[in-house]
């Protein structure tokens, strides 16, 4: 399961590390190796940090969705739910960019949708960064080095396909195709 | 999961209960085990050869959804439109199936073959077969999502991302379908 890549990646002490729990001495080998770590991670943290980029955008579209008065009620029922699951993604990347030493990115001040005049045109919205978010994650999830983040990333990428393909059930489109990244 | 268990499992002859205890043993030993202890690779030997042995349970998985398909096909049970989707969902499956026989051969195994037959319960009405394929798609979602982090070859797990997306939108698909909500 854990293969030498792994751990040699890992050291046992590090993994304290990792998940915040402080250790008694920290001796100079100690702190290279955590620095090598945060580096090695480097690629993962900035691939976390585009798809946090993309949930700011996400939730932004949902509000905007959901204050718009254009939605059905079972409509809004879903643009709820599914901003709801991207706060939690949110929360999910924030935790591993920190934990991974990086920098999480803010949102936007604002974000730039367009005209939208219909609930078609929140439904086009809404599918079309999903469409987008899943692509994002499943054209990076090979890139991803640590265990630990696939992990995480995993059900991420399980809830953008679930919401995409309810956008293109809604909005009539195939669903017996192949998702194309 | 023993070794000679594991050993059975990648051999061939697999049953889904040997599938079924493989695909339990990589979730409940995950990371926690390792972040408690540090001592996993016990729990799965060698790593059951590596990416071999999570691409056999994933491969049977495939198998037994492609029979199901079939299955719910040759039962005249399916609507037009259900047998529209249960085609193009099983072609799909078949897609995985062959990319995963490569995969293992690539790595130097031998793909399992599909069991000789499959007992899937009484089969009646279109909600029956309908039923069945959810079952059998979230068995696969959730094998592929247990199992992703632990594939080693990128190529593999780049595949294996992409199968996991074809099963979480036939899932979606099948809960619309019978009336489950997916929000």
């Amino acid at each position: 399961m854990f293969s030498q890549r792994d751990e040699q990646r890992f050291s046992h002490r590090g993994l304290w590390q990792l998940i915040g729990i402080p250790l008694a001495a920290s001796t100079p080998e100690q702190v290279k190796a955590s620095v090598k770590r945060d580096q090695k991670f480097a690629d993962d943290v900035a691939i976390l940090n585009i798809a946090l980029g993309l949930e700011h955008q996400a939730i932004a579209a949902y509000n905007l969705g959901a204050e718009s008065k254009l939605l059905s009620t079972d409509q809004l029922k879903i643009a709820i739910s599914f901003r709801n699951d991207h706060r939690q993604h949110r929360d999910v990347l924030l935790k591993y960019i920190k934990r991974f030493g990086g920098t999480p990115v803010e949102p936007k001040s604002r974000y730039d949708f367009g005209a939208l005049t219909s609930a078609a045109d929140i439904l086009k919205l809404a599918h079309a960064l999903e469409t987008g978010a899943a692509g994002a994650y499943l054209a990076n999830a090979y890139r991803l080095q640590s265990t630990e983040i696939i992990n995480a990333a995993v059900p991420i990428l399980v809830d953008e396909v679930r919401h995409t393909t309810v956008f293109r059930q809604l909005l009539g489109l195939s669903v017996t195709e192949r998702l194309k990244v | 999961m023993n070794t000679e268990e594991l050993k059975a499992l990648v051999s061939g002859g697999p049953s889904r209960r040997a599938v079924l205890k493989y695909l339990a043993a990589a979730a409940g030993a995950g990371a926690v085990g390792y972040l408690l202890n540090g001592r996993l690779r016990p729990v799965l030997g060698q790593s059951v050869d590596g990416d071999a042995g999570i691409l056999t349970a994933a491969l049977y998985l495939e198998h037994e959804a492609i029979a199901a398909y079939q299955a719910g096909v040759e039962s005249k049970l399916l609507s037009e439109a259900a047998g529209k989707i249960a085609v193009a969902f099983q072609s799909d499956h078949k897609y995985h199936r062959d990319g995963i026989s490569g995969a293992i051969r690539t790595l130097g195994g031998e793909p399992i073959e599909p069991e000789k037959r499959y007992r899937f319960g009484h089969i009646q009405t279109e909600r029956d077969v309908l039923r069945l394929a959810r079952r059998l798609e979230k068995g696969a979602v959730d094998a592929y999502a247990t199992l992703a982090a632990n594939i080693q070859n990128r190529d593999v797990l780049n595949f294996g991302a992409q199968a996991l997306t074809d099963e979480v939108r036939h899932l979606t698909v099948l809960n619309s379908v019978l009336g489950f909500v997916n929000y």
